[in-house]
């Protein structure tokens, strides 16, 4: 099989998930990696228009993207061009006889199902889908030059989210400390953010929160939000509604601190604590540096 | 301005869904069924701009079967100006290329100068549609807008992106996709409610419209709920600090993920 990779940067290196993407593509076949350069910010229709002119001669049966947001954008739009089939968001990804069979989640990740989709086909995946050896090599990345001469849209200018504080993106974090109502406000949220510090974590938060205005709408897990599938899930002060729950119960561990022992979310749990959250967190983030000071 | 909304009726968002006895859909008996919640969004944003502006007007389009007229009352019941729906045996079960060129046919008709998707529809996630739309359209498309503006000829467009909003000028004719933003979708007022029962809902064949109805191969093979989970340890009664240490033990020598 025939794969193409269409990476993604975060600054000067490659995004993790095009590299868990190459090292899952040379497990399965053919890989190239290629990069769509020549753009200061992405676009679609130029980048389309690249890719779509190289697939004539490539004719690759399979292309992976990582399901960021440029991926998402760039997938659906190419595999609309090429009239081929495309499946999004997808968590694995396996061949068969002229098809590959993924799995995806469905009704905001209630559900999953596996798909088979037929090729040649666009496949978009999520991050932490694919495990990357420690220490794996980065893929060769070949260029391939963007049309700009094909955009109707023009970039006029960034506005930043102010102060999103998250240093490690919530997508591809590999773990995320998530924070709801029982912060009981955004003045405490410094105990969210020295958490995920300690553990190095991603930062997210419930619906009723980036509702309120406390978190920014990015940083929202679960449906109209995003879904995580990390190694460490810890919900803070989270009741966890079934929108919220969603879309972060395929986390491998699950933490949850809430003083409310029937809270929903000590369901879908494998570690929690009845403990009021302004409490916990401090003693928590404590005990977490020591641990990590110790090894 | 004449902005065009494209909405699907999915589960509704509180639904514990559960898969069907054919084990590849859902059980659909009893459950509620709303706008998809991206949709939902898109109308608001269609929305505002009529609030600020009369002589704009915003039209709601489906596809889908019987039950999804529905939706499109709840729309005109929003606010909207007016409804399309296709239906018929040839609208359901449709592939997301063939949605897409369902819909091309009734823009193409209503011509507006800004069509308006959800980001992705919540019964199969796949945000396909509304790219895809424009693509057959031979349009541009932004997707995860959040913010809609005029700027004379042109439009200018709020792009969310992981840490912040690019602004990009669009030119008219443009499909955006539409995230959830600050501004939560309306509820339908009580004379919205009155006065959409009134309305035609207009009923298109989709098998008359003269679109390829296929759709590249893909079809789902079986559905699970995700994998149970339960029976956590909990931890409670004692002190902050011992409680902290025994959580840090635990995920350290038996979950080993610190």
């Amino acid at each position: 099989m025939k794969i193409w990779i269409i990476v993604e940067r975060s600054g000067p290196e490659l995004r993790r998930v095009s590299r868990e993407l190459a090292a899952k593509a040379a497990e399965m076949g053919e890989a190239t990696a290629l990069e769509v350069t020549g753009l200061e910010r992405y676009s679609a229709l130029p980048a389309v228009a690249a890719l779509t002119e190289k697939a004539k001669s490539g004719a690759p049966d399979l292309v992976l993207v990582g399901a960021t947001p440029m991926g998402r954008d760039l997938g659906a739009r190419l595999a609309a061009r090429l009239e081929w089939a495309y499946a999004a968001d997808c968590t694995g990804v396996a061949p068969e006889a002229g098809a590959v069979v993924v799995t995806r989640g469905m009704y905001a990740d209630k559900v999953r199902a596996e798909v088979r989709v037929g090729l040649p086909a666009v496949v978009t995946v999520r991050a932490n889908a694919f495990a990357l050896a420690e220490g794996a090599q980065p893929p060769e990345v070949a260029p391939v030059p963007a049309d700009p001469s094909v955009d109707t849209l023009a970039f006029a200018r960034f506005e930043p989210t102010a102060s999103t504080g998250a240093k490690v993106p919530l997508a591809e974090a590999r773990v995320v400390v998530s924070g709801g109502r029982g912060l009981r406000g955004p003045e405490n949220w410094h105990l969210v953010e020295e958490l995920a510090d300690s553990l190095g974590a991603g930062l997210g938060a419930s619906r009723a929160v980036t509702d309120a205005g406390w978190r920014p709408n990015e940083e929202q897990v679960g449906q109209t939000g995003k879904s995580v599938a990390p190694d460490l899930y810890i919900a803070v002060g989270i009741s966890g509604a079934i929108q919220h729950l969603a879309g972060m119960t395929s986390s491998r561990t699950i933490v949850a601190i809430n003083r409310d022992p029937d809270a929903d979310i000590f369901k879908v749990c494998d570690y929690g604590v009845v403990a009021d959250a302004l409490q916990f967190i401090p003693a928590f983030t404590a005990a977490v540096k020591k641990a990590k000071a110790s090894a | 301005m004449k902005l065009l909304v494209c909405l699907k009726q999915v589960p509704d968002s509180t639904v514990r869904v559960k898969v069907g006895a054919d084990g590849r859909s859902i059980a659909t008996d009893g459950i509620a069924w709303a706008i998809s919640p991206y949709d939902e969004y898109a109308l608001e944003l269609a929305l505002e701009h009529k609030d600020g502006d009369p002589s704009v007007t915003v039209s709601a389009v489906s596809v889908g079967p019987a039950r999804a007229r529905d939706a499109l009352r709840a729309a005109l019941a929003m606010g909207c100006d007016d409804a399309t729906f296709v239906t018929g045996a040839g609208a359901e079960g449709l592939g997301g290329l063939a949605t897409a060129r369902v819909l091309a046919k009734v823009v193409a008709e209503a011509a507006p100068d800004v069509v308006l998707c959800g980001r992705q529809a919540s019964d199969d996630d796949q945000g396909f549609v509304g790219p895809a739309l424009a693509e057959v359209l031979g349009w541009p498309h932004v997707s995860t807008a959040t913010k809609l503006a005029v700027a004379g000829d042109a439009l200018e467009v709020w792009k969310e992106v992981e840490g912040g909003h690019e602004v990009w000028t669009a030119p008219r004719p443009v499909v955006l996709t539409v995230q959830k933003s600050e501004k939560e979708p309306r509820y339908p007022s009580l004379p919205g409610i009155m006065k959409a029962k009134r309305k035609e809902i207009p009923e298109k064949d989709a098998a008359t419209l003269a679109a390829d109805l296929s759709s590249p191969a893909m079809e789902v093979s079986s559905l699970e709920p995700p994998a149970a989970r339960g029976g956590g340890k909990i931890l409670r009664d004692g002190d902050t600090a011992a409680l902290a240490e025994e959580l840090v033990g635990l995920l350290r020598r038996e979950a080993k993920v610190l």
